[in-house]
């Protein structure tokens, strides 16, 4: 009986000064969730970056992104820390995929945190962070560095005739090719031919319903001349090469040329199966050439750049990633510093070397230490320059959700191509009318 | 203490009798708030705020194509959602999986519980190894399923083609059908376990003195099973039903690592999350986060009031 | 009469109460069906297991063979995972944040359970729905103003950032499973502590907790393991290794690019942190089953 009282989780006086501290925490919570705003607030004039100030930079700048796998970013930060000297650069990995990243990367902009100076920006989020008034306009840092930087990869970070990014390391598609089985492919339609030749010739690409096979075709259809969105913005997927690129991958799938299985595939799945050996030609990016040389495979694989379409030029979709400045960055001039090393035609050749990435200028791949480290690189430089970004927009998401989609549902057999490409058409329209 | 009245057997020792039994009431009612408290408190701080914020953005469509643009819709996501295909076919699929799911692993939940209630030897051994299932990452399951339903590469491809097995062939996770046999397989094997565990807790307080009465009227094995033990077992199988209900209409990862919801398996937390991180578009995501929630809800409540079990007794005990 | 029930017959004493734990004691031959059973389920549990097992023991190009037994099988992935500081990093905060959250949970849901399944109290349909809707509530929606708060309040990236959430989502879990079994606790036990004068509380304590043993160890596995293996907050609510625990932490193992996963070393970390909850399972083991007789009905 007389254990009862002390024994009670709360006492009275307790239970008064427990609610009294919960309600003001909830206050406190109430407060700061409507003050940190999750929501967009107020458009702002977007300040731009200072070509010159890196120069006068001291201080930290706080760079941060998606793990670093090929420790590029860690490795960037820690060059660039000795060789400055009066500023300190660390890396913060904030996300484990792409999504994740972008994830973080939105909340912290979102919230105007200062945690970050820099983000390491996905080709395809440069539109879309720009036109939210999150990032530094870059357009006179840009120009000034501009004759050391691959055009096409340049175009990965302009938005509305304003460059909001420095290219860091690109990335574009290439195809590797068993040449004891099969030839060199000169032509999307000479592969696809040679594939479906012998079982084991096969063609695995990226097939499953992500922004892989978005790219996968885009590739196909740049090459064969047709296009998403024109210069004006205007939606032009709605087109003959729409549907004949539609109609030939389709035709792949039935005929063996590709087995049904890329259906379920990205890149890594993809990879594995090539590896296997039961198959002759595989896209995929460049960093499938260290590990495919780890394999038995190592001596009979070679490296080509995308073909070309029948009667059409090689093109391709330029992936790699950007440095964008945050609108709210603390130390705005040292991360002007950080971008103009790591642009540095010097620094290029490191990127390649050191970390088996596709340098932004064009003189590193010419370089023999790099050579030397990826043969391939004349094949990778052809690719870099044929190829073209994903369409320009803030509601590229919205757009690439409906290629991938689409495209996947005439693969997969579930929708023909006439349908799916007035689909596609009218979604895009309908995503790039998004309030 | 006043309390020689009460008779064992009727019901709560606070049995309406003396006008003590006023302050006594009192006093109890106290207790129960003062127990409950730290628990609502604390759920009410740390959930309320997120979940009226996110009420608040499913009113307003906030500008994807430029800074700072905001305006209040009202209902307007509610009725774009329910009046979208892509939500009744969400919806319908992520029923069709818990459906599914739920069915298969409070059946094989049930087995699985009378099997551990046992006495033999290893059992202790077959406790551990039916729970290592439920200790595996949800994301590192989905990965490992996907890659031995793998063409040419995975376990359940390459015997089934050896044993000259239908499957063999089949790219499952690239199918209708298959794919979702995938992911409700891969569900059942991770979470049966969990559904088991709650059942053989309510097994334990059936007490031994009613299988005696069965036995005595020289009930059969099924019998008593049928008659004595699954009404017992009520509660705890509802209970189970509930949560794994819960979280069935709300899956997300295994389709989002297995498929990215192609070939008839978006579930419904899928389109909120494409809506709400892919698209940006945070007030129709919070619109449809809502509804699955509204949804689950929903389910949940039919449980409660309908299931039958002792959580709908203390949910009737209005006082 | 069939095997079973006879088996339980001649276990029990002749005389007196015979407890639950001592019913099924029937250490003897079970039916073959029950066997084959028994196969079928380990199968099923363990398969997808060795599959996982086999594929942290393969590495590089072995990956990509489809071998049903690796025939260089290697230990490397295994070291490489003990050799990351940051994975026992993780560990560490792992087993902190699902220790103190399950006894957290486990202590304000017992108060919370004896209330509802007990005590006189309003609104207990209002409340038991409240509760569960906590739970409800999808958490990608819940996480991006969770961000926001935790960053403003400090919690942001701490180990108490992460207990407080997910001991408020593990609560309803724990209040329910716990409400019901308390509910099943024959009244009668209680009532001759009344009689004996004491009050709710003390029979809370002296006669219900002892009695729910079982429920309070299942209930304990339940919550471990739930926020163990939770990924969304913990993922948004971190942002170095010093907070993260494992399931994050794993899906922070890179291979040589963005593109590849490292199998090896993600099944062989997957592999080891079961090994935390297989002590657990055999710690609680004889508690799940150990009746309500446990200290139970008087005899």
């Amino acid at each position: 009986m007389d254990l009862n009282r002390p024994a009670l989780p709360l006492h009275n006086k307790a239970a008064n000064k427990t609610a009294l501290a919960a309600t003001a925490l909830a206050a406190a919570l109430l407060l700061s969730a409507c003050g940190g705003g999750v929501a967009p607030q107020g458009a702002e004039q977007a300040a731009a970056a200072d070509p010159s100030s890196g120069a006068n930079a001291s201080g930290n700048v706080n760079i941060c992104g998606v793990k670093d796998a090929s420790g590029i970013y860690k490795g960037t930060a820690e060059a660039f820390t000795k060789a400055n000297g009066k500023v300190t650069a660390k890396y913060t990995e904030i996300g484990a995929t792409t999504d994740e990243a972008r994830t973080q990367i939105v909340q912290r902009l979102e919230g105007k945190s200062t945690e970050c100076d820099l983000f390491v920006t996905d080709v395809i989020w440069t539109s879309e962070f720009a036109s939210q008034g999150w990032l530094l306009d870059q357009t006179k840092l840009v120009e000034a560095n501009k004759d050391r930087l691959i055009p096409s990869t340049v175009e990965t970070t302009k938005y509305q005739d304003k460059y909001w990014g420095s290219p860091f390391f690109t990335n574009a598609g290439l195809i590797y090719y068993q040449k004891d089985k099969v030839a060199k492919p000169e032509t999307w339609q000479q592969l696809y031919t040679e594939a479906a030749k012998a079982p084991g010739n096969g063609f695995v690409y990226q097939g499953k319903q992500y922004e892989g096979l978005t790219v996968n075709f885009l590739e196909m259809l740049y090459s064969a001349g047709g296009e998403v969105l024109d210069d004006q913005g205007n939606v032009k997927i709605d087109s003959d090469e729409t549907r004949e690129v539609l109609n030939f991958m389709t035709e792949g799938l039935k005929n063996g040329s590709a087995d049904r299985a890329v259906l379920t595939y990205n890149e890594d799945p993809a990879r594995l199966a090539y590896e296997s050996g039961n198959f002759g030609y595989q896209r995929n990016w460049p960093h499938v050439y260290r590990l495919l040389n780890a394999t038995p495979l190592a001596s009979s694989f070679a490296v080509a750049p995308l073909p070309a379409w029948e009667g059409g030029k090689a093109s391709g979709v330029l992936g790699g990633w950007n440095l964008a400045i945050s609108a709210h960055s603390t130390n705005q001039a040292g991360a002007v510093a950080f971008i103009d090393f790591a642009t540095t035609p010097d620094w290029q050749k490191h990127v390649a070397m050191d970390f088996s990435q596709a340098p932004v200028n064009e003189a590193a791949y010419s370089d023999p230490g790099v050579l030397q480290k990826m043969p391939f690189a004349t094949e990778l430089l052809a690719s870099v320059k044929a190829a073209k970004p994903r369409p320009i927009s803030p509601v590229y998401p919205q757009i690439s959700q409906a290629i991938y989609k689409n495209v996947y549902a005439v693969l997969s057999g579930t929708a023909s191509t006439e349908d799916a490409v007035k689909k596609m058409a009218e979604e895009i329209t309908t995503a790039k009318a998004s309030f | 203490m006043a309390l020689k009245t009460i008779q064992p057997g009727s019901a709560p020792p606070h049995a309406p009798s003396a006008p003590k039994t006023n302050a006594r009431d009192r006093a109890e009612r106290r207790l129960a708030f003062r127990m409950t408290a730290p628990s609502l408190i604390l759920m009410a701080l740390v959930a309320a705020v997120p979940i009226g914020y996110a009420l608040w953005l499913s009113l307003n469509q906030y500008s994807v194509r430029t800074a700072g643009l905001s305006r209040f819709v009202g209902l307007e996501n509610y009725i774009n959602a329910l009046a979208s295909h892509e939500w009744w076919a969400a919806f319908g699929q992520t029923f069709l999986f818990a459906g599914l799911s739920v069915t298969l692993e409070l059946i094989l939940g049930t087995a699985m519980a009378l099997l551990l209630n046992l006495a033999f030897k290893g059992r202790a051994v077959l406790r551990t190894v039916v729970l290592l299932p439920y200790a595996i990452v949800t994301v590192v399951s989905a990965i490992t399923w996907q890659t031995m339903f793998q063409p040419n590469l995975g376990l359940v491809t390459n015997v089934l083609s050896a044993l000259g097995l239908p499957g063999g062939d089949v790219v499952w996770l690239g199918e209708h059908g298959y794919a979702m046999a995938v992911i409700v397989l891969a569900d059942v094997w991770k979470t049966t376990p969990f559904a088991a565990l709650i059942i053989l807790a309510g097994l334990q307080v059936i007490s031994s003195e009613t299988y005696e009465a069965a036995e005595l009227d020289g009930a059969s094995k099924w019998q008593t099973f049928l008659h004595i033990t699954l009404p017992l077992l009520r509660p705890a199988i509802v209970l189970a039903a509930i949560f794994r209900t819960l979280d069935a209409l709300r899956v997300f990862d295994l389709p989002f690592v297995l498929t990215r919801g192609a070939n008839g398996t978006e579930s419904m937390s899928m389109l909120a999350y494409t809506e709400l991180r892919e698209n940006r578009l945070v007030g129709e995501g919070s619109a449809l986060s809502i509804l699955t929630f509204l949804t689950v809800m929903v389910v949940s409540v039919i449980y409660i009031r309908f299931g039958g079990g002792n959580i709908r007794d203390v949910a009737k005990e209005e006082q | 009469m069939s095997t079973l029930t006879a088996e339980r017959t001649t276990a029990a004493p002749a005389t007196g109460r015979k407890s639950p734990k001592r019913r099924l004691r029937g250490e003897a031959k079970l039916h073959p069906m029950v066997w084959v059973f028994v196969v079928a389920v380990m199968g099923f549990s363990l398969i997808p297991f060795y599959w996982l097992v086999n594929t942290s023991l393969k590495k590089g190009a072995s990956l990509s063979q489809g071998e049903l037994f690796p025939s260089q099988p290697t230990l490397e992935n295994y070291l490489v995972v003990f050799q990351n500081p940051e994975f026992l990093l993780a560990l560490r905060n792992s087993v902190i944040i699902a220790v103190v959250t399950t006894t957290v949970a486990l202590v304000c849901a017992s108060f919370a359970a004896y209330a509802l399944a007990r005590l006189k109290m309003r609104r207990k349909a209002m409340i038991l729905t409240l509760i569960l809707s906590v739970t409800t509530f999808p958490a990608i929606a819940i996480a991006a103003p969770m961000f926001s708060i935790w960053r403003d309040i400090g919690l942001y990236d701490t180990l108490l950032g992460l207990i407080i959430p997910k001991l408020t989502f593990a609560l309803p879990l724990a209040i329910y499973t716990l409400t019901s079994f308390f509910k099943e606790i024959p009244r009668e036990l209680e009532e001759s502590a009344y009689m004996d004068g004491a009050t709710p509380f003390v029979a809370f304590r002296k006669v219900i907790l002892p009695l729910a043993v079982p429920g309070l160890a299942t209930t304990a596995i339940l919550v471990f393991i739930s926020v163990w293996n939770e990924f969304l907050l913990a993922v948004t609510l971190t942002s170095s290794p010093e907070a993260r625990p494992v399931p994050v932490a794993i899906a922070f193992f890179s291979g040589t690019s963005e593109f590849d996963q490292p199998l090896g070393t993600i099944s062989a970390a997957s592999v080891i942190i079961t090994v935390p909850l297989v002590i657990l399972v055999l710690l609680c083991q004889k508690r799940i089953v150990s009746g309500m007789t446990a200290g139970a009905v008087k005899g």
